[in-house]
Order: structure tokens, then C-alpha cells, then sequence
């Protein structure tokens, strides 16, 4: 298959997941408990009120006309308004998932570069007490919870030692050096989770190329360890770590709830939870949509990078 | 030179604005519709009511300066205080008190204060009577209304006549703070306002900062990025009471946790049964145990100690096991009673399950504890399709008011919205009638007492603490003022010198 016709499939694909993603997410949002009227007014509120907002709000109408109607303004591009904040819901997902990718990226930036270095000494030293440290370390790592790391964080760096501010939002008009000064300590849990995973996986990944017959005959024929990494490992292992950086795309902007709530940064995966809370079906639907579109598009960019990278696969 | 350098004037350090930990309010601000506690919050910071309830419960003038009634509580009159400017210059007059009540008691405008309002005031129910005089003509006598026109009924903040929605674009009000900007899910900032009918406002600006979760808020006021904690409650936050960097303000309140038994049918039809379950539990012990003692015990009536009427001579309901399995053996219950104990998961809830769960085991009842999401728990709110107006046994979360009227009426009164216990007594009626009727303190109180002692032998609920509401600051900040259930006047706060 050329990679035209495979980048054409699978964007097929894509539409299709997302589809089905809409009609679940539809579906089980029609299945919560509760309406949108009385989430609103509270549960004690008079039942005239909750039907009177439910009828303004339009949320009374049939499921499948409401779906209809949904997925008609989707096509012309309007993702609705949302029944809890009453505005257009685009500018609310737009916000939120701008937060969650500049976190995810800075979180890429501080996990992947050490994960590969410790994953590729760890495959080196394998079975000394390097690698045993290095696997070891990176296990207990993946275990800790986010809340966990994120809390010691907070206590140590942020309130005892003051040394960084325990608000991921910086002041209106801050520039980048104080963007970056509010980010690191949420940045933290995600990246220390990210950290032990990669390193673990490229280590293993490491090894195996490590120990096939082209790379096992490199090295008896003397080749030095910078250019077996180079010309050998690396290509090895890049595709995968692309593979598994993408597969761990949605875990980093719509799984990062308790990094979002404890450090005061409401990003997409806060902002679904809410909408899921408040039966805000235009905001819940439009936001699980585009996270969907932005981890299938990894999906694909992925996939696309994995077959130039290693052309035998295409 | 060097001294005469010094002596040029510096410019002044910006003041540092007060910042405010709060909950994010989740959805528009409208005071048509706000519910939440961080939405009322918001509410209170640029907009002010006819009246403002005190800590002490009493009333005090905001911007009504005189009230009085006929001799049936059946009208109120109002005088407003003159020269009293919205943030857009406008006067406020008797037009803009009238469009805000008729919008706030009209059934067709999802209005959040209709349980109110409800049997008590409808649109055209309040009239002009004059510039600066309004007249609200009730649908019954109601002894406690200006309290319906207060700070107590958070949604009534009064609104020029002709403004309808979209609120949240600038927060108009006639308060003491202008909006400066607000940002949904992260924050809002409030300027001074130079023109405010109070005098001096000594904040020059506050800032709330919204948090989705009580820990960080916590965390926040602990790391000096923040000056106040709206509101905390105590399970999870118990170091706070003890922290010297700290001052936590207590106000006493009505909140509290409402254990229904269904009245009509079984297990819990016979008052005996219920009153055993009553006696089954110790309360001083739930107080200690569950609230750290910020609280007060409750006795089985919304009739909280904080009401100046409610009869503090009522003996206090003392955990009794012996006397409760007497009254479960008088009942013809003494092989044991079999039941499932519905509630939501919020705050200290599951955990008061537990100890029903425990203290009813002694006495031969097995309950089975079934926790579920609030959404679920109170469902469509109407009988028939609630877990909470349906459940044989439930515990439910009550929040504060300065006065018991909806409490009781929708509570306890049999067409009550609120009577998960399905109580149906027509004295009981009658009484709660009486009560908010009553023009006089002492008419008052004897109502309170009967309602009191007729709830105890009854017991269609038990309640076992009301419990504090509980604001933190940081220890240099001074002049917050609060109302238990949950706005904070922070005209005069501000930090003290070091």
C-alpha cells in the first residue's frame, strides 16, 4: 500500500472512530443521572424552575433530535453552546485544551530526553547493577500516584523551600520565563510517571536490538558504542518510542485530572469531568471530540513516521 | 547628594490584592440561577440585597433602610436608602426592586429562589409604592419575609429594571467592588468601587482564584499564595484548626445532615421504631469524632440552637440503647429489622453511615449502606423517580438559612416538596402555619417549642449535629466578614501591619 492510500485509510478510519466516539459519548452522557436543569439549580430546587431552564437551554428536547441537531452544526463547523456557561463551547475547549498541550509538551520535554538516555545505558549495562537501579527506579516511578508526587511536590518546592509557585496559572501578561516557572511543579508528576514508563519500555526495545545478530556481529567486529547508538539503536528504537509517545498522548492531555485540579490549571480533562458533572452534553461531547481527533491525528502522524523511519514495515 | 537622592519620593508599592481561595463555579454566573456556593460567592462581591443578615441572625439595612409590616404579615413595606448608585451610575429606585422580585418569583424564568418565593410572593406581588418605597402584597402571612428579600436568599441581589441576563459580563451591582475581569474555571478580580454608598472600602482590589478541590485551596493558603479560604469543611483540613500561621473563623450555622425514616410504610412506620434508631446513636461522640466539635448537637427538628426562637429547654436526645431496644420490642420488632440506607457521597456522609450503620447493629437493626453519586441520590427530586424522596431510610445534606420556614415547610409540611420521610401529620401543619405566621418573637417561640417537642416524639427524622461553617485566613488578614451560607463581605478586610 502506498503511503498515500495508507495515510488516506486510515484517516477513514479516524472519522469513523470519532463517529462512534460521538454516538458513545452521546449515549452515555443520555444515560447519567440527573437532568441539566437541576444540576444547575441545585437538588432542591423547585421543579418549575428546573423544567423552565431545561425548555430555555433546549435540553428537554428528544435524544435523537438533539444528536441531529448536534451533528448537523458540527458539520458547519459549530460545536454549539454549551447549556452550563452558556456560550459557544469552541473558545472553552480552545482554552482548556491549550493549557492541557502546552503541560503535555513541557512534560514530553522534561521525561523523553532522560527516559532515552536511561533506557539505552540501562540495555547497555544489562544485568549489571546500573540496569538493576535504572529498571528498579523506573518501576517504582510508574507506580507512584500523580496525587502523590504532585502533593510532595507542592510541600517541598512549593511551600516549604518556596523555591516555585504552587499555581500553574501565571499572572495576565506573564512572559515566558514565569509561564515556564508555574509549569515545572505540575509538570512533575506527569513527566516522573512518563519517565519510569519510556525507560523500562526502551530498555527492553534496547536490548533485543542489542541482541540481534546484525548488531551482536557490529560489535565483535569492534564497532565503537557512539556509532552502534547512531547508526544502529537509535532507529531501532525511535519508531517505538514515536509508537508509544503517541499511544500515551491522550493519558497526557485528558488524564492529567488530579495534576489539573491540585494546581489550579482546568484543562481539558478537568473541563470534561466538569461537563460530565453538570450534564453539559454540547461541552462533554465537543471536548471528548477533539481530544479523540487529537490523539487519532497522533495516531496517524505516528504511523506515518514509523513507516519512513523503518521502510520495511510499509 | 546620597541624601538627597534618598529623600526624593518613591513611588508606592502597588497593594498586593487580597486573594480568595474558592470552589470554580461550574457554569454562568446568573443570579437568576446560581446555586452553587462559589457561584452565591460571587454574587455578594458587587451586588447587594434589601437587607443583610448578621452573624448573629439578626437583620440589618443594606439597601433598604426600613421595613414593616400590616398587622397579618401579609404586606411588607420597604423604604430604600437614597442616592444609592449602580456601578454604571444609575440610580437604584423602587422600579429596579420590582423588576428584580417579579423576575426572581416568576415560575417561567427558571428562577433559583422560587423555593422561596413558593406560596409566598408572585410576579406582581411587588409594586412600586413610590421613588424610594416598595410594597410586597404575599400570597400568605409570612412573619419572616424580609429575611426572603435578604442576604439569605443568596440569588436576590437587586439588579437594574432593565437588565435580564448576561450578568456575567460585567457583574452589575451596587457593591462595594466592580468587576475588573473574570475568567471562567480560573478566577475573577474586583476593583474598589469610589462610589459606593458604604463610605471607605479598604481593599483596593481582590482576587478569587478558583480551585476545582478543597486540598489545594489549602495547600494555597499554607504557601502564602492565597490570604483566605472561602470555605473549608473539617474532614480533611483538621491541621488547619491548630496551624499558628492560620486564624479560622467559626460561624454557627443551620447546616446539618437529615437521617429520613419513611413515615408510611414499614420498617419505619411506627414512631417507636423510629425513636429507637434515634436513641441508638451518640451523638456527642459523631460530633467529636466526625467534626472535630465544629459543631452542635442537633435534636431531631431543623430547629437549629442558632434560631433565637428555637426552645433550647427541649431536653436534648441522649443515645439510650437499652431504652431502644425496649421501644423495638414494644413494637413488636425485637427479632430485628432489616433495611438499606441510601445516601450521597459527600463530605462526612458515607462516614455518618457507617456509624448508623454500627449504632443501629447494636439494637438488632442490619442495614445495608448503599452510597451513591448526588445526581443520582436526589435524581428528578419529585417522588417516584428520587432515591431520596424514595429510600425507607436516607441521609441527606442540608444547607444553611437564616431563618427554618422552607425547612420546615418543605421539610415537614405533608405537601412539603422536601418530606422524604412522607410525614403526614396535620398538627404538625398547622403549627409550621403558626410559626411563620407569627408577627412576635414570643408567638414565635412558642410555636418552635411545639414543633420541636411534636417532632421529637415523632421523629420522622433525626438530626444529629448542625455543624460550623468554617472560613480560613491567613493570620495578618483582618475584617473579613462572613454569613454561614457562604458570602464573604470583604469591604473592610484587609492585611494588618507586621
Amino acid at each position: 500500500m502506498s503511503g498515500l492510500r495508507f495515510a488516506a485509510w486510515r484517516v477513514v478510519l479516524g472519522l469513523i472512530t470519532l463517529w462512534l466516539l460521538s454516538v458513545i459519548v452521546f449515549a452515555a452522557a443520555r444515560v447519567l443521572p440527573g437532568d441539566v436543569g437541576r444540576a444547575i439549580l441545585g437538588p432542591l430546587a423547585d421543579a418549575r424552575a428546573v423544567a423552565a431552564l431545561d425548555h430555555a437551554l433546549g435540553a428537554d428536547r428528544g435524544a435523537l433530535a438533539s444528536y441531529i441537531e448536534w451533528s448537523r452544526g458540527l458539520l458547519q463547523g459549530d460545536f454549539g453552546v454549551s447549556y452550563a456557561y452558556r456560550t459557544p463551547v469552541a473558545p472553552l475547549v480552545a482554552v482548556a485544551l491549550g493549557r492541557s498541550l502546552r503541560l503535555a509538551c513541557l512534560i514530553l520535554a522534561v521525561a523523553v530526553p532522560p527516559a532515552l538516555a536511561a533506557g539505552l545505558t540501562a540495555a547497555h549495562f544489562a544485568g549489571g547493577r546500573i540496569d538493576r537501579l535504572l529498571t528498579l527506579g523506573g518501576l517504582a516511578l510508574t507506580v507512584v500516584p500523580e496525587f502523590v508526587t504532585a502533593i510532595l511536590a507542592m510541600l517541598v518546592f512549593g511551600i516549604a523551600l518556596r523555591w516555585l509557585p504552587i499555581s500553574a496559572e501565571p499572572p495576565p501578561g506573564a512572559g515566558a520565563g514565569t509561564w515556564l516557572r508555574h509549569l515545572i511543579l505540575p509538570a512533575l508528576p506527569g513527566a516522573v510517571a512518563l519517565f519510569g514508563y519510556l525507560a523500562r519500555t526502551l530498555r527492553e526495545a534496547s536490548l533485543a536490538a542489542l541482541q540481534s545478530d546484525y548488531l551482536r556481529a557490529a560489535i565483535l567486529k569492534g564497532l565503537a558504542w557512539p556509532a552502534i547508538l547512531v547508526r544502529h539503536l537509535l532507529p531501532n528504537v525511535l519508531p517505538l518510542l514515536l509508537t508509544v509517545l503517541a499511544a500515551q498522548l491522550s493519558y497526557l492531555l485528558g488524564g492529567l485530572v488530579v495534576v489539573e485540579t491540585l494546581f489550579r490549571y482546568p484543562g481539558i480533562g478537568l473541563l470534561i469531568l466538569s461537563a460530565g458533572r453538570a450534564h453539559d452534553f454540547p461541552l462533554l461531547q465537543a471536548s471528548v471530540l477533539v481530544l479523540g481527533a487529537f490523539v487519532v491525528a497522533a495516531s496517524l502522524a505516528a504511523d506515518l513516521a514509523v513507516r519512513w523511519l523503518t521502510p520495511r514495515a510499509a | 547628594m546620597l541624601r538627597g537622592a534618598a529623600a526624593l519620593p518613591l513611588a508606592a508599592a502597588p497593594e498586593r490584592p487580597l486573594r480568595i481561595a474558592c470552589d470554580m463555579p461550574v457554569g454562568r454566573i446568573d443570579p437568576l440561577t446560581v446555586s452553587q456556593t462559589s457561584g452565591l460567592l460571587m454574587l455578594a462581591q458587587t451586588g447587594e440585597f434589601l437587607l443583610r443578615v448578621a452573624p448573629d441572625g439578626s437583620l440589618r439595612p443594606m439597601l433598604a433602610v426600613h421595613w414593616e409590616s400590616n398587622e397579618d404579615a401579609t404586606l411588607w413595606r420597604f423604604r430604600l436608602r437614597p442616592g444609592v448608585r449602580f456601578h454604571d451610575g444609575t440610580v437604584l429606585n423602587a422600579g429596579d426592586v420590582v423588576a428584580t422580585m417579579d423576575r426572581l418569583s416568576d415560575p417561567a424564568q427558571a428562577s433559583n429562589a422560587l423555593s422561596v418565593f413558593r406560596s409566598v410572593l408572585s410576579p406582581g406581588g411587588t409594586r412600586a409604592a413610590g421613588p424610594l418605597a416598595v410594597e410586597f402584597r404575599l400570597d400568605a402571612p409570612d412573619g419572616h419575609f424580609p429575611y426572603a428579600v435578604s442576604s439569605d436568599n443568596y440569588n436576590a441581589i437587586i439588579l437594574p429594571a432593565g437588565r435580564a441576563g448576561d450578568w456575567e459580563a460585567d457583574f452589575i451591582g451596587t457593591g462595594p467592588f466592580r468587576l475588573a475581569h473574570y475568567t471562567p474555571t480560573l478566577g475573577a478580580r474586583f476593583e474598589r468601587n469610589p462610589d459606593w454608598w458604604g463610605g471607605a472600602v479598604r481593599p483596593a482590589a481582590t482576587e478569587f482564584l478558583f480551585f476545582a478541590d478543597q486540598q489545594p485551596q489549602i495547600l494555597a493558603l499554607l504557601g502564602d499564595e492565597a490570604d483566605i479560604v472561602a470555605q473549608f469543611v473539617v474532614s480533611g483540613a483538621r491541621g488547619l484548626l491548630d496551624d499558628p500561621a492560620c486564624h479560622v473563623i467559626r460561624l454557627p450555622s443551620a447546616a446539618h445532615r437529615q437521617i429520613h425514616m419513611r413515615t408510611d410504610r414499614p420498617p419505619f412506620a411506627d414512631a417507636r421504631v423510629r425513636r429507637a434508631v434515634a436513641l441508638s446513636l451518640d451523638r456527642p461522640a459523631i460530633l467529636s469524632g466526625l467534626l472535630y466539635g465544629q459543631g452542635v448537637l442537633g435534636n431531631d427538628s431543623p430547629c437549629a440552637p442558632i434560631y433565637p426562637e428555637t426552645d433550647l429547654a427541649v431536653p436534648q436526645r441522649a443515645a439510650n440503647p437499652g431504652a431502644a431496644r425496649r421501644l423495638l420490642a414494644e413494637a413488636g420488632q425485637a427479632g430485628g429489622i432489616a433495611a438499606t440506607l441510601v445516601t450521597e457521597r459527600l463530605q462526612e456522609i458515607p462516614d455518618l453511615a457507617v456509624i448508623v450503620q454500627q449504632a443501629c447493629a447494636a439494637i438488632g437493626i442490619a442495614l445495608e449502606i448503599r452510597v451513591e453519586d448526588p445526581a443520582l441520590y436526589y435524581g428528578t427530586a419529585q417522588r417516584g423517580s428520587s432515591d431520596w424522596l424514595d429510600s425507607d431510610f436516607g441521609i441527606t445534606d442540608y444547607g444553611h438559612r437564616a431563618v427554618p420556614d422552607v425547612l420546615l415547610q418543605a421539610g415537614f409540611a405533608s405537601n412539603g416538596a422536601w418530606n422524604a420521610a412522607h410525614f403526614r401529620d396535620p398538627r404538625c401543619d398547622s403549627l409550621i402555619a403558626a410559626y411563620r405566621a407569627a408577627r412576635t418573637a414570643a408567638a414565635r417561640r412558642a410555636a418552635s417549642r411545639a414543633i420541636q417537642e411534636l417532632l421529637l416524639a415523632q421523629t420522622p427524622v433525626i438530626i444529629p449535629y448542625f455543624f460550623d461553617f468554617l472560613v480560613a485566613t491567613r493570620r495578618d488578614v483582618t475584617g473579613v466578614s462572613a454569613s454561614a451560607i457562604g458570602q464573604l463581605f470583604l469591604a473592610g478586610a484587609g492585611r494588618s501591619a507586621a
